[in-house]
This record gives C-alpha cells, sequence and structure tokens, in this order.
C-alpha cells in the first residue's frame, strides 16, 4: 500500500505550522502554569492556610486551566479549517480531473473507484488533516518544555523523564515489527476468513440453488470462529506496543513519585516542586501516548492523499485543449494517422490508420480484447493516443479530447447514463433549451409515444434512480432521442444491443437505422446483422487492424473475419 | 434494536461483566497510582524519621503503575474477544434469517447487493460494541465506585459530586445525542445529495461533454460540495462547544474537591497529606468520564446498519411452503417435467407475472425459452425449480409436485452470474456434492471441457480461484460452474441465460458443450437471441405471462412470419 508520510503539505501548511506551533508553545506555558498554581494551593492548604488566603492560587489555576483548554479547541479548530479548505478544493480538483486530464491513469480508475475517492478518501484525508499537524507538533513542543521547566527545578526527575522516552521507542519498534511480522504471515489466511462470510451471502443464491445452502450455516460457524481465533492471536501481539508504551510511562511517573518521596524525607527538596513535577509528568507523557491512537485514520488518510495526489498532479500536467473550430458536415474528412496506445501492462493499440469521408457507418469488430472499446475511447476523446495523430480537414489535432469535438458526437454505451430526472430533460439533455413540443416529436420518432401515454405523468413522468426504471431497450431510445434532438452529427456507440432480447433488438434497430441517416456512425459491436449494415469495416486484432472493408469483401478474403464468423455459429447455411 | 443488541449482551453477560472488571481495574489503578503518588509525596514532606512509614506507599505506587498496563491490556483482550464472540453468533443469525428467503430477497428489494450491504453492516456492529456501549458501561461503573467511594466519607459531598459529574456522564452526552440526532439525519441527506451529483457528473460525463456543459456540473459539484462543508462546519462547532463545557466542569469539579479536601482537614476528618492525593485522583476520573460523550454521540451512524438488519429480520417469510411428499426421494435418472395451468402473481404486483401457463416436457427435451425483460421468464425458472409455489395450477416433476426439496436431485440451475467462491476451482466445483471423488471431479471437468487449463495451471485443481479472477475469461468461469451444476447430476438443468455478455465465438463453444454433455438431460434454456436456436427441440416465446409462439425452428421458421425475420436478422441474413 502506498502512502503519504510525514506531515502534509499542501497549500497554507506551513502558515498553520507557525500558527500552530506558537499555540502550542503557549499551551505549554498554560499548562506549566495550571501545574504551578494547583501545587502552590494544594501546598498551601496542606500547611492549612485558610483557604481564604489561598483563593490567588485557585483562581490563577482555573485560569490558565480555561486558557489551556481554549488553546486547545483553537488549535483543533484552526487545523480543522485548514483540513476544511484543503479537502474542498481537493474534492473539486478531482471532479475537474476526471472532466478535463486526458491521461489515461484518471480514465483507467474506473468511475466507481474515482467517486469512492472524491467522497470516501476525501473524508479520511480530511480527518487525517485534522489530527496530524497538532499531533506531531504537540509531541515535539510539550514534552520539551515540560522537561525544561522541569530540569530548572530538578534534574533527576528530568533525567528519568528523558530516559523513558528512548525505552518505550525502542519497546514500541520492536513489538510493532513481531506483531507486522505475524500479521503478514497470515495476512492471505486471515483475507481468506474474513471474507468468508460476504463471500458466502454474495453466493447464496448459487448455494440455494445447489441445495447446500442450509449445510453451509454450519460452515459460517467454524469458519467465524477461526476467524476470532486468528484474529486474537494477532492482537494478543499487537496490543503489546500499546502495553509497552503505558507500562513505561506509568512506571516513569511512579519512579519520579518515589525519587522525589525519598528526596523530600532528605530534605533535599521541598513539597511545592515535588508537587508540581508529579502533576506534569503525566502531562509529559499524554502527547507521546497519543502518538500511537487513531493508527487506521492515519493510515486510510495516508494512502488516500497519495492517491489524490497522483491523479491532481496528472491534470497539472495536462496540456491546454487543442482550441480549433471543429465542425463536421457531409463532406468532413477523419483521418487516424498511426494510432498507439499503451497501458502499463500491454499495448492496446499498435499503428491504427484510417480514412473516412463524410457520412456513412463505420463497423468496428474483434474478438473480446482486440481493442475495440480502446479505439471507441480514443475517438470519444477520452483517452490521448501515446503516438500518432488524428486529422480532421486536413488539421492535425493530435486529440479529439476538445470541446469543439465533444459538440459533435453522441456516444452511446451499452447502457446510456439516465439521469435522475424527467424523460422529457433527459431527452433533451444536450438542448436544455428544447421545448416539450420538439421533445414530443423525437419521442414519436423513436416509437417511445405508446411507453409515454402509459405514464401518468407524460413526459414529465421521473425516470432513472429514484423514479421509474427504463428496460434495455427504452435506455437505448432515450439516447436515440437525445441525437435526434441535438441534431449531433456523430454517434459513437460500444455495443448498444448485444444484452436486449432479440425482439426488443429487432424493434430498437429499426429505430436506429432511422436515425442513422446521414450521420457518421461509428459502432463496435458483435453482431452479425449490424455488420452486414455497415459501409466498412475495421478488424481488429490485438490492438491491430488486421482487415478492413466491407462485409461481403472481407467474407471473400477468408481471413480473420471469416474465421470469425464461422466460430461464432453464422454462415453455416 | 433490540434483537440485535439486547440478546448477545444478556448471552454473554460473564464475558462483559469481566471485560468491566478488568477496565474499572485498570482505571482505579491509574487513579490510584496519582492518588498514592500525592499522598506519598504530601506524606514524605513531613520528613518522617523512618522511611518504613511511606514504604506501603512506595511499593503501592509501583505496583498501581504496572496493574494500570496490565489490566488495560488485559481488558483489551478480553472485549475484543467478546466481540468477535458476538460477531460469529450475529452472523451466524444473519444467514439463518436470510437463507431460507434468499432467492426472494431480490426481487423483493432491487437492491442488487444487499447481501454484500448486510455483511458490511454486521462487520460495523463490532465498533458499535466496542466504541459506544463498553466504553458507557464502564464509564458508569466508574462513575457508581467513585461516588460510593466519596459517600464513605461524606455523603453530602458525594450526592453533589454525583450531580458534577452526572452532567458529564449523562447531562451532555445525552442533550448532545439529541441534538446531533437531528443534525445527522441532515447531513446524510446533504450527503447524499452531493453523492447523487458526483454519480451523476462521473457516470453521465460523455453526456455532458457532449452537451458542452461539463463547466456547469463542476460548478454545480463546488457549490453543493460548499453547503455540506458549511453543515459540516457548523456540527463541528458545536462539538466544540460541548466539548469546551466538558472542560469547564472538569474545572470546577477539581475545585470542588480542593475545597471539600480542605474543609474536611479543618474538621479533622481526613489528615492533611491526603489533599493532594484526592486532587490529583480526581483529574484520572473526569478522563476516564470524558470519552463517553464522544461515544454516544456515534449512535445515530449505527442506527442504519441495525434498522436494515431489522428490517430483514421482520420480513415474514412470504412462501411457507408445504412439506414434500418424503417417499418419492430416489435418484433420478429421467424426468418429465409438467406444467399445468400454472398462474403466479406477486404479492406487491396487480397483474400476474405468470397466466395460466401449460407445457408438457418430456425427459431429455431441449427447449429454449425467449421474450422481452419483464415477461416472466426468470419467474418461470424460479417455479419450475421449486423455489416458488404457483398459485394456481401445479408443476409435476415425475408425477411429484414439484417442490424446492428437488433442487440438487432432481433440478439444478445454471443462473446468469453463478457466484465462484473464494476458495480454490476443485473446492468451488465441489460444492454442489462435497462427496464426490476425484475421478467425478475430473470428468465433470473433462465434460464441461474446462479439464484441459486446469491441467495446465501449476497447482491444478488446488488453484485459488481468487487469484484467477483476473486470468479467468468469463467463458471459462460459466465452464467452472457448468461443472459444478454437471457434478449434481440431475436430470433436469435450468438456465438463466448464461451466456450473456459473452462474444458469439465463446457463446457458440459454451452451446456446444452444454448440448454434448448434456445429451439424456433435459436443458430448459432461458436466453435473449436466437443463437442455438437450430438446435433446440423446442423454441417458446413468452410475452405478459403466457406463451406467444411455440414450436420448433424448422416449423416456425416456415409457418410464422415474425419468427422468420427475427431469426434472419440474429444471422444476419436480412
Amino acid at each position: 500500500m502506498k502512502r503519504k508520510k510525514g506531515l502534509p503539505s499542501y497549500p497554507g501548511s506551513r502558515l498553520l505550522h507557525v500558527v500552530l506551533s506558537i499555540l502550542i508553545v503557549l499551551e505549554s506555558i498554560a499548562i506549566i502554569a495550571q501545574a504551578t498554581f494547583l501545587a502552590r494551593a494544594i501546598t498551601l492548604l496542606f500547611e492549612r492556610t485558610p483557604i481564604s488566603n489561598v483563593f490567588t492560587e485557585i483562581t490563577f489555576f482555573f485560569i490558565s486551566f480555561v486558557i489551556r483548554y481554549s488553546l486547545q479547541h483553537l488549535q483543533t479548530y484552526i487545523a480543522e479549517n485548514y483540513a476544511e479548505k484543503t479537502t474542498s478544493r481537493l474534492r473539486n480538483s478531482l471532479v475537474k480531473a476526471y472532466f478535463l486530464s486526458r491521461n489515461r491513469f484518471v480514465q483507467s480508475a474506473g468511475t466507481g473507484r474515482l467517486v469512492t475517492l472524491a467522497m470516501e478518501g476525501i473524508d479520511d484525508l480530511k480527518k487525517y488533516l485534522e489530527i496530524i499537524s497538532i499531533r506531531m507538533l504537540r509531541t515535539g513542543i510539550v514534552p520539551l518544555a515540560i522537561v525544561i521547566y522541569v530540569y530548572t527545578h530538578d534534574s533527576i526527575s528530568a533525567i528519568i523523564m528523558i530516559v523513558t522516552v528512548p525505552i518505550v521507542i525502542i519497546f514500541m519498534i520492536l513489538l510493532g515489527y513481531a506483531a507486522e511480522k505475524m500479521a503478514d504471515k497470515q495476512y492471505d489466511r486471515y483475507q481468506v476468513l474474513s471474507n468468508h462470510f460476504i463471500d458466502s451471502l454474495k453466493g447464496l443464491e448459487t448455494l440455494k440453488y445447489l441445495g447446500r445452502s442450509a449445510a453451509h450455516a454450519k460452515s459460517i460457524r467454524r469458519v467465524s470462529k477461526q476467524y476470532r481465533q486468528a484474529t486474537m492471536r494477532t492482537l494478543r501481539v499487537a496490543f503489546l506496543s500499546s502495553f509497552a508504551l503505558q507500562f513505561f510511562t506509568s512506571l516513569s511517573i511512579a519512579f519520579v513519585a518515589v525519587s522525589l518521596g525519598l528526596r523530600l524525607i532528605d530534605g533535599t527538596i521541598s513539597l511545592l516542586p515535588a508537587l508540581t513535577i508529579l502533576i506534569l509528568v503525566p502531562e509529559y507523557f499524554s502527547p507521546i501516548q497519543e502518538v500511537g491512537s487513531d493508527y487506521h485514520a492515519t493510515l486510510d488518510g495516508q494512502v488516500a492523499a497519495k492517491e489524490i495526489d497522483a491523479m491532481i498532479k496528472q491534470e497539472a500536467k495536462r496540456q491546454k485543449p487543442t482550441s480549433h473550430e471543429v465542425t463536421w458536415t457531409p463532406s468532413s474528412i477523419l483521418q487516424l494517422k498511426g494510432i498507439d496506445v499503451e497501458s502499463e501492462k500491454a499495448t492496446l493499440l499498435k499503428d491504427i490508420s484510417f480514412t473516412w469521408k463524410g457520412s456513412g457507418m463505420i463497423g468496428i469488430v474483434g474478438e473480446s480484447g482486440a481493442g475495440k472499446s480502446t479505439l471507441i475511447h480514443v475517438l470519444t476523446g477520452l483517452i490521448d493516443p501515446k503516438g500518432g495523430s488524428i486529422h480532421i480537414d486536413g488539421k492535425n489535432r493530435k486529440t479529439l479530447k476538445s470541446e469543439q469535438w465533444f459538440q459533435n458526437i453522441a456516444y452511446i454505451p451499452q447502457h446510456p447514463y439516465i439521469f435522475p430526472a424527467s424523460l422529457a430533460d433527459n431527452i433533451r439533455f444536450y438542448v436544455p433549451d428544447a421545448s416539450d413540443e420538439e421533445v414530443k416529436r423525437v419521442i414519436k420518432e423513436i416509437d417511445l409515444d405508446v411507453f409515454v401515454q402509459q405514464l401518468p405523468n407524460g413526459i414529465h413522468e421521473k425516470i432513472g434512480e429514484g423514479g421509474r426504471t427504463l428496460s434495455g431497450g427504452q435506455e437505448q431510445r432515450v439516447a436515440m432521442a437525445r441525437v435526434l434532438l441535438s441534431k449531433k452529427p456523430i454517434i459513437i456507440l460500444d455495443e448498444p444491443t448485444a444484452h436486449l432480447d432479440i425482439e426488443t433488438e429487432y424493434e430498437v434497430k429499426q429505430v436506429m437505422m432511422r436515425v442513422f441517416q446521414q450521420k457518421l456512425v461509428l459502432f463496435a459491436t458483435h453482431r452479425l446483422h449490424w455488420m452486414k449494415s455497415m459501409d466498412h469495416l475495421l478488424v481488429l486484432d490485438n490492438g491491430r487492424i488486421v482487415e478492413q472493408g466491407t462485409h461481403q469483401e472481407l467474407l471473400s478474403k477468408k481471413g480473420t473475419y471469416d474465421e470469425m464468423h464461422k466460430k461464432g455459429g453464422y454462415g453455416n447455411e | 434494536m433490540n434483537d440485535w443488541i439486547k440478546p448477545y449482551l444478556k448471552q454473554h453477560k460473564g464475558q462483559i461483566l469481566l471485560s468491566i472488571l478488568f477496565g474499572v481495574l485498570g482505571i482505579g489503578s491509574g487513579a490510584m497510582l496519582l492518588f498514592v503518588s500525592g499522598y506519598l509525596i504530601s506524606k514524605s514532606s513531613l520528613r518522617p524519621e523512618n522511611i518504613m512509614i511511606v514504604y506501603i506507599p512506595i511499593v503501592s505506587v509501583r505496583a498501581f503503575s504496572i496493574g494500570q498496563a496490565v489490566f488495560n491490556y488485559v481488558e483489551k483482550l478480553v472485549s475484543h474477544d467478546l466481540v468477535l464472540r458476538i460477531l460469529e453468533n450475529m452472523r451466524t443469525k444473519l444467514y439463518e434469517v436470510v437463507e431460507p428467503q434468499a432467492l426472494l430477497l431480490r426481487s423483493r428489494y432491487q437492491t442488487g447487493d444487499l447481501l454484500g450491504v448486510l455483511a458490511d453492516d454486521i462487520e460495523h456492529l463490532q465498533d458499535f460494541y466496542l466504541r459506544t456501549i463498553f466504553p458507557s458501561i464502564l464509564g458508569m461503573a466508574i462513575y457508581t465506585i467513585f461516588i460510593i467511594v466519596l459517600g464513605l466519607f461524606d455523603w453530602i459531598f458525594a450526592i453533589m459530586m454525583a450531580l458534577m459529574l452526572g452532567v458529564i456522564l449523562f447531562l451532555v452526552p445525552i442533550i448532545s445525542l439529541f441534538i446531533t440526532r437531528r443534525d445527522y439525519v441532515a447531513l446524510k441527506k446533504r450527503r447524499h445529495t452531493l453523492y447523487r451529483q458526483l454519480t451523476d457528473a462521473v457516470f453521465g460525463r460523455m453526456d455532458w461533454q457532449a452537451s458542452g456543459r461539463t463547466s456547469e456540473v463542476i460548478k454545480n459539484f463546488a457549490a453543493e460540495n460548499e453547503r455540506l462543508i458549511h453543515f459540516e462546519r457548523k456540527i463541528r462547532q458545536r462539538k466544540h462547544l460541548r466539548n469546551g463545557t466538558l472542560h469547564f466542569i472538569v474545572g470546577v469539579i477539581v475545585i470542588a474537591m480542593m475545597v471539600w479536601a480542605d474543609f474536611k482537614t479543618g474538621q479533622g476528618t481526613i489528615s492533611p497529606t491526603v489533599i493532594a492525593a484526592f486532587v490529583l485522583m480526581t483529574f484520572s476520573i473526569t478522563d476516564a468520564l470524558l470519552p463517553v460523550a464522544d461515544a454516544v454521540e456515534e449512535v445515530p451512524s449505527y442506527t442504519d446498519s441495525i434498522e436494515r438488519i431489522q428490517q430483514i429480520d421482520e420480513q415474514p417469510i412470504t412462501q411457507k411452503q408445504k412439506k414434500p411428499v418424503q417417499a418419492e426421494r430416489h435418484p433420478y435418472k429421467q424426468a418429465t417435467l409438467k406444467l399445468h395451468q400454472v398462474s403466479y402473481r406477486y404479492r406487491d404486483r396487480h397483474d400476474k407475472t405468470i397466466e395460466n401457463f401449460s407445457l408438457h416436457i418430456p425427459a431429455g427435451e431441449k427447449i429454449a425459452i425467449l421474450g422481452k425483460s419483464g415477461t416472466g421468464k426468470s419467474t418461470l425458472l424460479k417455479l419450475m425449480s421449486g423455489v416458488i409455489e404457483p398459485d394456481e395450477g401445479e408443476i409435476i416433476v415425475n408425477g411429484t409436485t414439484m417442490h424446492s426439496q428437488y433442487l440438487s436431485e432432481a433440478v439444478s440451475v445454471l443462473n446468469q452470474k453463478p457466484h465462484l467462491f473464494n476458495t480454490t476451482i476443485g473446492k468451488n466445483i465441489r460444492i454442489g456434492k462435497p462427496k464426490a471423488t476425484d475421478e467425478e471431479l475430473w470428468r465433470v471437468a473433462e465434460q464441461a471441457q474446462i479439464a484441459s487449463l486446469i491441467r495446465t495451471l501449476p497447482q491444478g485443481m488446488d488453484t485459488p480461484m481468487e487469484e484467477m479472477g483476473q486470468r479467468f475469461s468469463g467463458g471459462e468461469r460459466q465452464r467452472i460452474a457448468f461443472a459444478r451444476v454437471l457434478l449434481q447430476n440431475t436430470p433436469i438443468i435450468l438456465m438463466d441465460e448464461p451466456t450473456i455478455g459473452l462474444d458469439p465465438a465463446t457463446e457458440q463453444q459454451l452451446l456446444t458443450t452444454f448440448l454434448s454433455a448434456a445429451k439424456e438431460k433435459t436443458i430448459i434454456w432461458v436466453t435473449h437471441h436466437l443463437a442455438g436456436a437450430k438446435a433446440m427441440d423446442q423454441v417458446i416465446f413468452m410475452e405478459n405471462g403466457t406463451i406467444t409462439m411455440q414450436g420448433n425452428h424448422d416449423e416456425l421458421y416456415q409457418s410464422n412470419k415474425h419468427y422468420q425475420r427475427l431469426y434472419q436478422m440474429d444471422q444476419g441474413t436480412d
């Protein structure tokens, strides 16, 4: 797991650290003052001074007590505000990066991952930023201030306090190391045990169909027990480090107390400094004890920080999008020259070259993993090719990621995204100012009017999450309606009908063929009947175009396409 | 929340008491460490002639310091062990509650991954015990003991202390719980809105870009984010106010303690040497009580989890099945399946999903069922597998009424996304029949045509599925699931679109495998297009719960225009 260690550095963090340091120094003074006044008050009372004469000490104790906690709250408050500002900015940048970045890393992270990162990841980072700076600075400043003060009164106690720290650190490192090793050793097994329950529930339907679900209850209990035993074995060691921390610090307090006691008997020290020191010793250790707590919050925060940074850094590097005017006309020419796309592991597209003029239907075919989707992503401008160039009407534009290109295209995946809004607003998504009449007109054109008539609110019925769920065929029709209404000249589709049942597919196809008239259609599919309707086919294999031409031309070539065709069980007649 | 919290507290009373005992001993040792230290120093400052006078304090200071660490360590172990035991029971209980209704859950709750959510909820409840319940009980125990001890000296002061500490332990947490509960609900709403916007932005990204409205969506998101943050800030400020109040009260309590100790010394009831002791100890007592407010404030974050689990629990099992006739339980070689005027209606729906459906399937027949989404194909499969019972009509397998008991004996099911468990390939196949021999295992792997692939793996059948998750293609995963079904060796196999999402070549190969491995068996195959229709004995089209077209491929192709058109499209010959 990659994580970002050390004090976090974001814009404004230096100022934050300076302000916090000053406040913490002041707090240290308040802690010492509080201890001193308390010790004085107690000493005076011990000497049987009438309580009315101790009033000043008690008042000053209370004032320093209040100041101390006010300063503590102020620190937290400042750190929280800083965390809030930073993470709010990061959250917005993340979303921006997702829209504007041309880097594969951001695109390939997956939409789900991005949502989690921008919500939970940012929250983790926020929690981390709220605590980390204060915690680290306090550990550096408070004990130091206290031990210096104690030293001026009693060097022996100061030495006991100082010596304890390296002992504690050494033990914690040793034990932490042992625990980590132990955890690593059984990590795999541990994972299996801890995921077994979720795995069982997710597979419950399957278990039920296999007639094994009732018998499986026993195995749930057994594995849960093994999980508990394994966890406890690890915890016994893991808790040892906090044990050591507490053991040595409280032993240290005891030593200081005993050594003070003995010297009080000797008369080498008087009650007031002794009591002051005794009150200060726990304060000395308390920041150190806090360092180890919230281990998970720290870890999660660091992991999130790393990931967010990586995403946003990519964004910073991005070039200005090309701002050439792009208007696709029936006589425009699209030209791909030697397009290469690579991921960390493999070459996804190699040397893709292809030219097309005006409207028409271009099929992109090939087996799973041949590079169809990657090519679609290049054409929609989702990812930038690593090499090669893209020309539109002769102008070189290296990438299609530009607002102008987006204006020209409509992209239709297997499941077009339906916004949680009314049917009409979904349809006029590309042209929000379209009137209800226009929406109704396209609804008719895509044969959705019968469906709309059944809706209680007609075209204003809410669809998408929280509203009426659409079937796969209806989703595709809404996408078609969007295209019709916006009059976009280019449609890019990725396997839009493969998941539909044949009757729906048949109906949707009729609608699509009407919509496709006079447009440039780039269409990735497995489905044979589409291929026959295409004006031109690009056959991909291992990221390269191995054949191109019309369906008939390719069949007669008896090459990859023909073979693919036969494997699919077609053309036996 | 009673069903999922209280019984466990009751059941584990002993261990809870033990954990509280160690917790009290730990905190008590810490308090006593300061108490005795204070006493030791005060006593020593009187410069006693004999060091033996402070010998006991010296020894006990060390004992308490060690005790504090040891007790805390033991307490942590005991409470974690306890929580894991509770988890063990909750898991088993949840499984037992969910298991009988497993196949109905999906249709009841729309949520795809409800079960995963429930599992997380149970996990989440661990923290409820560790971070809220136990600390609260422990705080209460410390409070009670401290007040009783004070009462031994002066019951009036004990009552005063009880009230002041009560503010820390009860009043402030309860008020803040009352206030934050509302805040929490509002905060959740805000978060949900932001989440919604983010999902819209991210999943509908191409549409935003195509509409040229990216800057709008980014701006909207930022504005909503600002609203959320503004709200979070309000909650935070309230928390500062609360904790500030608590600290203020602590200061007052310490002073009260000082004044009281002085007063008692003046009376001669206690010796001046314990003034320091009492005052110092007060700090560690209040330190132990302060976290309770935070612990209680977390309560609203658990209510969702508890409610969700509760909801499942309360759902009565709608499908009360009649007991099957026991006599018929013998291994079937062949089976005929008869559906006679079957109707079925889901309880929350007005119209029947399956209506007056009759079908006779002789042993060994291969049938394809097609239809648009929502026409009742999946319901029909559920009826045929005995998972649900028809409202009217009957389903007869070899002369006996169908019952879910026949699953894995007469009928097996290969569903759309069979779950492959996080264990080895071999164990995954064996789940259907745990006592199967290795030969049987390899035979079905052979029949499912996955054996040669398994042989190439270094660990063979013992290869963990998880590692392979990436390497196995969709087709290969289906083959493993198919081997599992074959191992059950039932005469009827129901298939619910097992090839959806696969490319045509893979689909064709799978189909060939299915048909050749199950030559003798009845196959009822729900599918969405016509690949393989020719190899079927019957093709059935459904609409609104009834059959609209039926016959074998050749008949239909000859006589039915609609079918002809569909088939031509499917084959690309239109």
